[in-house]
């Protein structure tokens, strides 16, 4: 058998989790995949042991650059959790706010990103113009756009006022108007059908044998969503719905990515209508009594999972942290067998991880240690699209 | 009404089970016991989704705690693996999700699931050979032992 080995990744700069997919191909057809992670692994867990929980906070917040919130608040619900702290209600809605803002600025990233792979840059122009709209609401409460610095043991650091409200609730008229023109484009548009529809296919049964979790469970009909399974924060009393489909390809998952859009815009309005007054934050002591905790929440990308031992001192004796990229790894690599070598860019783009893994690709011929042509992931986005405009595919 | 938590406990019969709060359930077993116990989650509870494996240096042994969910509620297993034996049985015949958790605890803590079919570093380098970062003991090199 003629297979070729082809290495796609690790290294970009602007990756969180850069990660190396040693991909064999039979002709075009993907065969297996091997998945090489940890090109940028900070230590990060180890370096949390010789922290203060206060200075934990401002590291943990930068795990990731874009669900940075996700763990912040899972960080705080674990200290909270073992001192038997009761934050103030009014804490808890602006929390909740700032996990729904970032999982919608999150999905528009997303969207726009799916768009670029597969080579519909309008859509991805589109929907980056419309993230600024929530980085910009991210930006008036908090004052940053990426890492907020809004939690803090016993509540939240900077409060929403009367302006604020108003403000957000504008951002959620005209963001719905958008997601409604995106619902159109993605279920309709021949551009994304083409190239979406029954690619990257993930059987329910397989996404349950390798626990997949958030958008990509989702779309192969695993109702799984820790907002509605282990409810948290306000999510108990706040209305939404949980989106599945069932056709398993990366359609589904912008089908669910998109609808979900919706449903935070839903939660964001119920949160802004329903702001309680009082406190934002109460005081806390700076050493956390010996115990353990777990928290887990919806990160836009599905279950962020977060362990706390603590010793008694100021500084946790163990954290442990799991992304939900992690989770979904073993899924991609079931996604890719069988697949067109022209699909790798969205397949992988479609659980939603770092796009930029694609940006270093070296071709070695199966048999030899000598590199044959060296590609980067520019070419192979553009080879994916030239491969589908050669057959016709084009919109 | 019997609620989850409940029904959880009374299929793992015999176990400690120890329900910390609403939603998080721990039950502590002898290492001997993991497959044992594996198999009931797996077979008996329907248990599939996996959310990860915490292992921590305790000074004195490892502990191994893995992270089930099922039903709203976060299922603990709880295990000690002494450090003159760091070996554990794999689980991923059972749970294949567990495959990269169980290359984690390898590859930063020293911690051997025998029986796992790929055992290649997961995080770390390649070529690290500073030993296992995890472990209590272990010591950041100073420059100059790095550069050696």
């Amino acid at each position: 058998m003629n297979h070729v080995k082809l290495p796609i990744g690790p290294q970009h700069p602007a990756l969180k989790e850069p990660e190396n997919f040693a991909i064999t191909l039979d002709g075009e057809r993907v065969v297996d995949v091997d998945i090489r992670i940890g090109y940028i692994h900070r230590g990060i867990e180890k370096l949390m042991e010789s922290r203060t929980y206060i200075q934990n906070l401002y590291l943990v917040e930068r795990i990731c650059g874009i669900c940075s919130y996700a763990h912040v608040w899972n960080f705080t619900q674990n200290v909270e959790e073992i001192l038997g702290l009761q934050i103030p209600k009014r804490a808890e809605f602006i929390r909740t706010l700032f996990l729904e803002l970032e999982r919608l600025h999150s999905h528009f990233l997303w969207l726009g990103v799916a768009g670029h792979e597969i080579g519909f840059d309008t859509l991805f122009m589109y929907t980056w113009e419309d993230r600024e709209v929530v980085q910009d609401l991210l930006e008036m409460i908090s004052g940053n756009r990426v890492n907020y610095a809004m939690n803090t043991i016993g509540g939240v650091r900077r409060d929403v006022g009367e302006e604020h409200r108003k403000k957000v609730l504008q951002g959620m008229d005209y963001l719905e108007k958008r997601a409604q023109y995106y619902k159109e484009v993605a279920i309709n548009e021949k551009t994304i059908l083409a190239r979406a529809e029954n690619v990257g296919i993930l059987k329910p049964k397989d996404a349950l044998r390798l626990t997949a979790v958030g958008p990509t469970a989702r779309a192969s009909g695993i109702k799984v969503d820790i907002r509605k399974n282990d409810p948290y924060s306000v999510y108990p009393e706040t209305p939404f719905e949980m989106i599945t489909t069932d056709t398993n390809d990366v359609l589904g998952r912008v089908v669910v990515r998109v609808l979900e859009i919706f449903e935070s815009i839903k939660i964001i309005r119920y949160l802004m209508e329903h702001l309680p007054e009082g406190e934002i934050k109460i005081k806390v002591p700076r050493k956390i009594p010996e115990g353990e905790a777990i928290t887990h929440c919806e990160a836009p990308r599905g279950e962020d999972f977060h362990y706390l031992r603590s010793n008694g001192t100021e500084r946790p004796e163990r954290y442990k942290v799991r992304t939900p990229t992690l989770a979904n790894l073993l899924s991609v690599s079931e996604m890719l067998k069988g697949t067109y070598l022209a699909d790798v860019p969205i397949v992988v783009a479609a659980i939603d991880p770092c796009m930029g893994c694609m940006d270093r690709v070296l071709l070695i011929k199966e048999g030899t240690d000598k590199p044959g042509e060296l590609v980067d992931g520019e070419q192979l986005r553009r080879y994916g699209i030239k491969w589908y405009a050669e057959r016709g595919w084009n919109a | 009404m019997t609620t989850n938590e409940e029904l959880i406990t009374q299929v793992l019969q015999g176990l400690p089970v120890q329900i910390k709060r609403p939603g998080r359930v721990f039950v502590t077993i002898p290492r001997e016991d993991l497959i044992k116990t594996m198999n009931i989650l797996s077979s008996e509870l329907n248990v599939r989704h996996l959310s990860t494996i915490t292992a921590r240096d305790t000074n004195k042994d490892f502990e191994l705690l893995y992270h089930f969910f099922l039903n709203g509620v976060v299922i603990t297993i709880r295990t000690i693996c002494p450090k003159n034996d760091p070996t554990i049985e794999s689980i991923v015949p059972i749970f294949p999700s567990a495959n990269l958790y169980e290359r984690e605890i390898h590859d930063i803590l020293g911690i051997v699931p025998q029986g796992h079919p790929d055992l290649r570093r997961l995080v770390l380098p390649d070529d690290w050979v500073g030993g296992y970062p995890l472990r209590k003991d272990w010591k950041q090199p100073t420059e100059k032992e790095a550069e050696e």
